[in-house]
């Protein structure tokens, strides 16, 4: 391949429209991979937050120290989140109400609030790499057919159709849709990977709400007893 | 816990996520020119027809057994040195060729040489003729002029026989007179006595003798002048001879004239013949020429190389066409020793076929490149 068939001397002498459109393609990969490496973080830093607190948690601490010991309520994160959130009003409820039912009630909405909360703070711009995963090889598509399109135009007025001077064209056509797929195929392999993942921790999540809510539950099962005397 | 205060930003990941990017950037522009160094001129075909063979043309396939016994030979010096001896023979075959077609463009010249000189000798000839013609003619004026000559002096004896003639009647006829007059005197003498009668008688015959003197007087005058008038005739006959003398001469220079100027004209056009010949010539040196690149263009376009041919390979099809430019027969001249390759040739060739445009070379050259070798390398044709 000589000088003009070189990547960048195609792309540069590529017409308006593949231009924008490897434009696009460049900005959607590179905001993909900013999400990718972005939630990849979030993924590790809550799988081994939710570890530690688990570890914590059933190490037979009690349930008030643990309640003082964690941050505010903005701070958590994960089943942290759902804890505070649960143990709060489990404490606000037990104050106000002597019905066990109402209690647990209360309890259970608010972790489902809580867990809400993190499904939506983990699934975050996951969206946008969805995105970006099933359009991108669109939008690569349009720019090949308007570069070939632009070639055959090229072609009928050439006099002599040779390989030479449709070759530049295709080429440059044919690179909008490499860069649609260089963006595409991350995106579908980390979204893929990357929803899988939230998914098992929110899992986790729903997991150990149930078990803090049969927590609540037998220690409200003791304190009703006398409330109901 | 220190940790959880802290909130995964979107610095470092879109760091990281341009690093990324540059970096598959530079990768793919720094490999790029490496790695296509090496199958440039796979791709790119140009093809060049440079030699064309004639059936006749011995000189040229010459040429081309030494250049291919020159090849060979640098191949196997390369190759090792053991096959030394098989080096040497090709070097032998390489001199006998180079002796080959030094001899044959010696008698090419040789030809050159005899076709002037006939040339030549046809101009000579032209001029010797033209100048025998103008000579026969100078040699038939001058005999003619000698005819003439020699009538003129037998014409000039008649004429001084004639006035020799003429003095001795004059002569003879004085003695006459002479004598008449003597015996007049001696009758005088004896007949002194009959005077009257005598004397009226002599006086009577000197009377008569005077009418006769006149008579004769009269006679010679005539004759006289019937010779003036015979020579004047003859002199009118002499002139008019000479005049027809001259101008059969001038005639004959005219003729001669007639003749070298012909002669010339003759070579004249014979040198036109020539000049024409060339220029035809020219004209279909230049037709055949864009005859050839049209068929190398053709068969380039027409030529699918195959893949993993070696490097600098080679083969030379030879082409035979038909008199409209169909495709007799495309056959391996020399083989590149790939038989995908020598394949693909053909193939090329018998794709570009017909080659209708050998139609519109003139008739001349037409023969000349009905059958031609094209060489296939990968990179050009030759």
């Amino acid at each position: 391949m000589n000088d003009s068939m070189s990547i960048p001397h195609l792309i540069m002498n590529a017409s308006g429209v593949v231009q924008m459109v490897m434009l696009i393609l460049v900005i959607g990969s590179i905001l993909s991979w900013v999400v990718i490496f972005q939630r990849t973080f979030v993924m590790r830093r809550a799988r081994k937050a939710h570890r530690a607190f688990e570890d914590r948690f059933w190490s037979g601490v009690d349930l008030n120290e643990l309640y003082r010991e964690t941050p505010a309520e903005q701070e958590t994160q994960g089943a942290e989140h759902v804890f505070r959130a649960g143990f709060r009003e489990f404490n606000r409820l037990l104050a106000k109400t002597r019905s066990p039912q109402a209690i647990l009630e209360g309890v259970q909405r608010s972790m489902r609030v809580a867990w809400s909360r993190e499904e939506d703070r983990l699934n975050l711009h996951l969206v946008f790499l969805a995105t970006v995963a099933s359009a991108s090889p669109y939008i690569g598509l349009f720019g090949t057919v308007w570069g070939i399109m632009g070639s055959f135009q090229s072609l009928s007025m050439a006099q002599q159709a040779t390989l030479a001077t449709v070759a530049p064209w295709i080429a440059e056509a044919l690179i909008a849709t490499a860069m649609g797929l260089f963006a595409a195929i991350p995106a579908v392999i980390f979204y893929n990977r990357l929803s899988a993942e939230s998914g098992r921790l929110l899992g986790k999540y729903e997991d150990f709400a149930e078990e803090f809510h049969s927590i609540l539950h037998r220690n409200l099962q003791g304190r009703t007893d006398p409330g109901a005397d | 816990m220190a940790r959880h205060d802290r909130r995964v930003g979107y610095g470092l990941p879109l760091v990281l996520a341009i690093a990324l990017h540059l970096a598959i950037l530079v990768a793919s522009v720094i490999r790029f020119p490496e790695r296509e160094t090496e199958p440039p001129s796979t791709n790119i075909v140009q093809a060049t027809l440079v030699s064309t063979e004639t059936t006749t043309d011995q000189a040229q396939r010459a040429e081309e057994a030494r250049a291919r016994a020159a090849a060979r030979q640098a191949e196997e010096e390369a190759a090792a040195a053991a096959e030394q001896e098989e080096a040497r023979e090709a070097e032998a075959e390489a001199v006998e060729a180079a002796e080959e077609a030094a001899r044959q463009a010696e008698e090419a010249e040789r030809q050159r040489q005899a076709e002037n000189e006939a040339r030549e000798e046809a101009r000579r000839a032209a001029e010797e003729e033209a100048a025998r013609r103008t000579e026969q003619a100078e040699r038939q004026a001058r005999e003619r002029e000698q005819q003439a000559e020699r009538r003129r002096q037998e014409e000039a004896e008649r004429q001084r026989q004639a006035e020799e003639e003429a003095e001795r009647q004059r002569q003879a006829e004085a003695e006459a007179e002479r004598q008449r007059q003597a015996e007049a005197e001696a009758e005088r003498q004896r007949q002194a006595e009959e005077e009257a009668e005598r004397q009226r008688q002599a006086e009577a015959e000197a009377e008569r003798q005077r009418q006769a003197e006149a008579e004769a007087e009269r006679q010679r005058q005539a004759e006289a002048e019937a010779e003036r008038q015979r020579q004047a005739e003859a002199e009118a006959e002499r002139q008019r001879q000479a005049e027809a003398e001259a101008e059969r001469q001038r005639q004959a220079e005219e003729q001669a004239r007639r003749a070298a100027e012909a002669a010339n004209q003759g070579l004249d056009r014979a040198i036109e013949g020539e000049a024409d010949n060339v220029a035809n010539a020219r004209q279909a040196t230049e037709a055949a020429n864009s005859f050839i690149n049209l068929v190398r263009r053709a068969v380039e376009q027409a030529w699918v190389i195959p893949p993993n041919v070696p490097d600098g390979a080679s083969a030379e099809v030879s082409v035979r066409l038909g008199p409209s430019g169909e495709l007799f027969a495309a056959t391996i001249g020399q083989s590149s020793g790939n038989s995908a390759f020598d394949r693909s040739a053909v193939q090329a060739v018998e794709a570009a076929a017909p080659f209708a445009e050998l139609r519109q070379l003139p008739a001349s050259a037409q023969r000349d490149y009905r059958q031609f070798n094209l060489r296939f390398r990968p990179g050009d044709i030759r």
